[in-house]
């Protein structure tokens, strides 16, 4: 045990994802040898991103106003809605820089393993705004797995009575990747995806 | 401290750590193995989709200290049209669910393994037999040693008369042998009952629309009492 006020901070880094004992005393320690100014900072950060930060109320993506920048922006095309799990599928979709759409956050997959049913995620907020916001089409971006693969076939059945265009990302060989390691699963895929050329 | 193949089908995952997952499998003679399969999140992983539920697979495993480590892994059946079904893919969660809480750690479970198997094969052979889960549950429940009595009494074995219906009990009670608790089922519903938990999975006897659902909500409450434990995915299987 160390004196109060180190042990509390051990404590409490030590409930982080990823961080052990070890690990949170190694953090604390260090903290207390930086400047007062950055620890003030650092704590200042953690502050502000929780009183600021809230979900957008169009897209569910975070953002620090009523909306976020991206359905902010004017130059998006607001007939595509591109659909993901999480806020952080947002920066990785925008990192391949082919999608000039808007984005949809699910809040998380169906799982038909633990029971997670359509009704905990953002469903009826999805075909809310297709119904009142001229998409033309959805662009489903959940992961490859079965939880994925369960909660695209959802929004499939319940998207395509709206009259709208369903897509999915396509599933199929990693770029730079050796043919020799392809699964069957994915090369069944590609092989069904493939295109003309 | 030592690699071992053994064989086994992927009923569910979670993640671990930076990009790793514990996968969770059945394996007919070791058992539930929980190991980890390091990197299978990255999009470069050689593991690829070999390790996704419901996938029955060849590995070799690292085993020392605490969880093993999966090291290699061969598909041997990967089951890829019940992906592209939901009615299908809900029916495969739930049996990987069912299986996931009847069997056990280092417990060999040559019949719970088989049966999911052939469970999966009857979902893969194409659109799902509305009386399949049940067929499948009474199959579980046979399984566990909790199989319901249906054509004769639970109490006396007699086939006189067997109106009655008891959860505790363990099925099908005569008149003398009833309890308070003891519901009465329409007539025919056991017998219905009884054909399914006898029948081949692949080939299940026609469906009568009057009697499945009830035959499922019968089997399922029987198996959630003696489980002591709701099934989740079968509340979102409802669609």
């Amino acid at each position: 045990m160390f004196e109060p006020p180190i042990q509390r901070l051990i404590d409490e880094l030590a409930r982080l994802p990823g961080i052990g004992r070890k690990s949170a005393q190694r953090l604390a320690f260090h903290l207390l040898t930086v400047e007062e100014e950055d620890a003030r900072r650092l704590s200042r950060a953690i502050l502000e991103m929780r009183e600021q930060v809230r979900l957008c109320r169009r897209c569910f993506n975070v953002t620090d106003s009523d909306e976020c920048s991206i359905c902010r922006d004017l130059r998006r095309d607001a007939t595509l809605v591109c659909v993901v799990e999480r806020p952080q599928d947002i920066v990785v979709v925008e990192r391949s820089r082919e999608f000039r759409g808007r984005y949809h956050v699910l809040g998380g997959a169906v799982s038909p393993i633990e029971g997670i049913g359509p009704e905990r995620l953002r469903f009826r907020e999805l075909v809310e705004r297709v119904r009142t916001e001229g998409i033309t089409e959805v662009i489903i971006a959940t992961n490859p797995s079965v939880e994925g693969d369960a909660t695209a076939l959802y929004l499939a059945k319940v998207l395509k009575p709206e009259g709208v265009k369903v897509t999915r990302l396509a599933s199929g060989l990693p770029v730079g990747g050796d043919l020799d390691y392809a699964d069957e699963l994915t090369l069944g895929r590609a092989l069904v995806g493939r295109q003309e050329m | 401290m030592a690699l071992r193949n053994d064989q086994g089908i992927v009923l569910r995952s979670y993640p671990f750590g930076e990009a790793d997952r514990v996968v969770v499998l059945l394996s007919p003679s070791h058992g539930k193995i929980r190991a980890v399969a390091k990197g299978v999140r990255k999009t470069t992983s050689r593991f690829g989709g070999r390790l996704e539920p419901f996938t029955q697979v060849d590995l070799v495993l690292y085993e020392g200290r605490g969880l093993g480590i999966i090291t290699q892994v061969s598909v041997i059946e990967a089951f890829p049209h019940l992906r592209g079904d939901l009615e299908r893919l809900l029916a495969a969660g739930t049996m990987a669910e069912v299986i996931d809480a009847v069997t056990e750690e280092g417990e060999g479970s040559a019949r719970a393994f088989l049966l999911l198997h052939r469970g999966l094969h009857a979902l893969e052979a194409g659109p799902r037999h509305p009386d399949l889960m049940t067929a499948f549950l009474l199959k579980v429940a046979d399984v566990v040693g909790v199989a319901p009595a249906l054509d004769e009494c639970a109490g006396c074995g007699t086939r006189e008369g067997v109106t009655r219906f008891s959860f505790a009990a363990g099925g099908a009670l005569c008149p003398r042998c009833r309890t308070p608790a003891a519901v009465a089922l329409r007539a025919g519903l056991t017998a219905y009952l009884a054909r399914l938990a006898a029948a081949d999975l692949s080939d299940l006897p026609p469906p009568d629309p009057s009697f499945s659902g009830e035959a499922m909500g019968v089997t399922r409450r029987f198996l959630e009492y003696h489980l002591d434990r709701r099934l989740e995915s079968l509340a979102s299987a409802d669609v």
